[in-house]
C-alpha cells in the first residue's frame, strides 16, 4: 500500500522528515535591481522567484481602475523545465490561471490596498522547480517581495500543505507525497493574528481528521513564519547599517 | 541607531494612546499601533504635543497624489479643450513614474472661464504647478491651475530660450526678447522646491 510507504514504521517519511518536519527553507531578498521588490526561496527542492513592481499607474485599459484602491496584478508562472516532464507553456494554462487567481485573493488580504487608488502592483511569481507546495512557495517568496519592495502590509503572509497519512498529519508535502498521497490542504495565514486568508483541500479526509491537518497546517506556517522572519531581519541588518553610513 | 528600532510588517509597535498617534507606514489594530512596512521606527512631535509615529523604508516609495495636492507637471500635449501632463512630484516628492493628469479649459484660471484659450495658457513642455481637483472619472487625474500661485513655472520659448514671466499672462524669451502668453505662476517661495544635484 503506498501510504505506508509514506511513513515508515520508524516514522519517518519518504525523504527521511518527522511529521512535524519542514523541509529546508533558504531565502535571498533583493534578488533583481530591476523591480522595486523581489525575492527568492527554495523549499527543499522547490525553488521560487517572485518579483514585485509598483505601485505605478494602471497599464492595460482604464476599466480596470479602481477608484478606492490600487489594483493587484499576480501573474504565476512555472518555467518549463520545472517539472518532470517539459512543460509546453510556462503560463496561461487552466492551472497556473487558477494560481494566480488565488495569489491575488491572497495578497489582497495582506497588501493596504486602499492607500494607493487608481493605481496598479504587479506580484510575477516563477516557479523555477517544482517539487510540491508550489503555492506555499509562492506565497511565501511573494510575501518576502512585497515587503523588499516596501508596500504597507498588515502582516506577513506564510503558506504551508498538510496532509495525512495512516492517521498521523505530515506538514510541508512535497510532490511525491502530494501525488501518492490522497489528500492536501494549503492554508495561508497573517501569523500574528492567526488568521486563515486561504485554505484549499484537495482530495478527501474524513471529518474527524479535519481539524488535526488543518492545526498541522496552521503549525507549519508559523514555523514558516519564524523563518522568513529571521531572514529578513538578516537582510535588514546590514541594510541598517548601510543606512547608518548614509547618515 | 539601534537595531532595535528596526520593525517588519504586522510587528507592534505601541498602543493608540493620548500622545501617540499613527503615522505613515504604520496602521491600528486592536487598539495597537502596528508596523505595515519594514523598516526604521521614528517617534516625531506634531503641534499638538503628540508623537507621531512613522515607519520609513529604505526606498521612499512614491505617492499617489490625493484630492488637493500640489503637483509639479511636465505638459505634454494640448488641444482647444484640454491639455494633458505627466505629473513628476507630489506635494516636495519625486514620483518614480509619472502619473497623467488633465487640466481642462474651464480649470485653467478662476476668473474668465469662458475667454481662456489653450494656446495661450500651456505649451507642450512646460512645466507647471497645479492642485489635483479630483481623480477624475478617466485614468487621468484632474487639475487646476485657478490660483494665482498655480501656472507655468518653466518654459522655454520658440527660439529656445528659457522664459521669464514679466506679467501673470506673458513671458518673455531670454534670448530674442519675444513675449509669450503664458498662465503665469506667480511663485512663492513655500512652493518652489530646490533641488541641488
Amino acid at each position: 500500500m503506498a501510504s505506508l510507504d509514506l511513513l515508515s514504521d520508524q516514522g519517518f517519511r519518504i525523504d527521511g522528515r518527522r511529521p512535524k518536519e519542514l523541509r529546508k527553507i533558504q531565502t535571498k531578498l533583493g534578488v533583481f535591481a530591476q523591480a522595486d521588490g523581489s525575492a527568492y526561496i527554495e523549499q527543499g527542492n522547490t525553488k521560487v522567484l517572485a518579483a514585485v513592481y509598483g505601485p505605478h499607474e494602471v497599464r492595460g485599459g482604464k476599466s480596470k481602475v479602481l477608484h478606492d484602491k490600487a489594483l493587484l496584478n499576480c501573474q504565476y508562472s512555472m518555467a518549463v523545465f520545472s517539472s518532470g516532464e517539459r512543460k509546453r507553456r510556462p503560463r496561461g494554462d487552466r492551472k497556473s490561471m487558477e494560481m494566480t487567481q488565488h495569489l491575488q485573493q491572497t495578497f489582497e488580504a495582506a497588501i493596504l490596498t486602499h492607500l494607493y487608488p487608481k493605481s496598479q502592483i504587479d506580484i510575477f511569481v516563477e516557479v523555477l522547480q517544482s517539487d510540491g507546495g508550489n503555492y506555499c512557495a509562492s506565497v511565501n517568496a511573494a510575501t518576502l517581495a512585497v515587503i523588499d519592495a516596501g508596500l504597507p502590509m498588515k502582516d506577513y503572509i506564510t503558506a504551508c500543505s498538510a496532509s495525512i497519512v495512516n492517521d498521523t498529519p505530515i506538514v510541508d508535502i512535497n510532490n511525491f507525497e502530494e501525488s501518492a498521497g490522497n489528500l492536501e490542504i494549503l492554508i495561508a495565514v497573517l501569523p500574528k493574528s492567526s488568521q486563515i486568508v486561504f485554505m484549499e483541500m484537495n482530495g478527501k479526509l474524513h471529518e474527524d481528521h479535519l481539524e488535526k491537518v488543518i492545526d498541522m497546517a496552521m503549525m507549519g506556517c508559523s514555523d514558516v513564519y519564524d523563518i522568513l522572519d529571521q531572514s529578513v531581519r538578516d537582510h535588514v541588518s546590514h541594510l541598517s547599517s548601510a543606512l547608518c553610513l548614509n547618515k | 541607531m539601534s537595531s532595535s528600532s528596526v520593525v517588519i510588517p504586522g510587528q507592534r509597535i505601541c498602543k493608540v494612546e493620548e500622545e501617540h498617534i499613527a503615522g505613515i507606514g504604520t496602521y491600528v489594530r486592536n487598539g495597537f499601533i502596528n508596523s505595515s512596512l519594514l523598516g526604521i521606527v521614528t517617534f516625531t512631535p506634531n503641534k499638538e504635543d503628540k508623537q507621531e509615529v512613522t515607519v520609513a523604508h529604505e526606498r521612499e516609495h512614491s505617492l499617489v497624489p490625493t484630492l488637493g495636492s500640489l503637483v509639479t507637471a511636465r505638459v505634454t500635449n494640448l488641444n482647444q479643450r484640454f491639455c494633458k501632463c505627466s505629473i513628476l512630484n507630489v506635494d516636495g516628492t519625486n514620483l518614480i513614474e509619472p502619473y497623467s493628469g488633465i487640466v481642462r479649459k474651464e480649470d485653467v484660471r478662476a476668473t474668465d472661464k469662458d475667454k481662456v484659450e489653450m494656446y495661450s495658457s500651456f505649451r507642450p513642455g512646460d512645466i507647471i504647478l497645479a492642485r489635483v481637483l479630483t481623480y477624475g472619472d478617466l485614468q487621468s487625474f484632474l487639475l487646476t491651475t485657478g490660483e494665482n500661485e498655480l501656472g507655468v513655472v518653466m518654459a522655454t520659448s520658440e527660439a529656445g530660450g528659457s522664459l521669464v514671466p514679466i506679467s501673470w499672462n506673458e513671458m518673455q524669451c531670454s534670448k530674442t526678447g519675444n513675449k509669450e502668453y503664458r498662465k503665469v505662476a506667480r511663485v512663492q517661495p513655500r512652493n518652489v522646491v530646490i533641488n541641488d544635484g
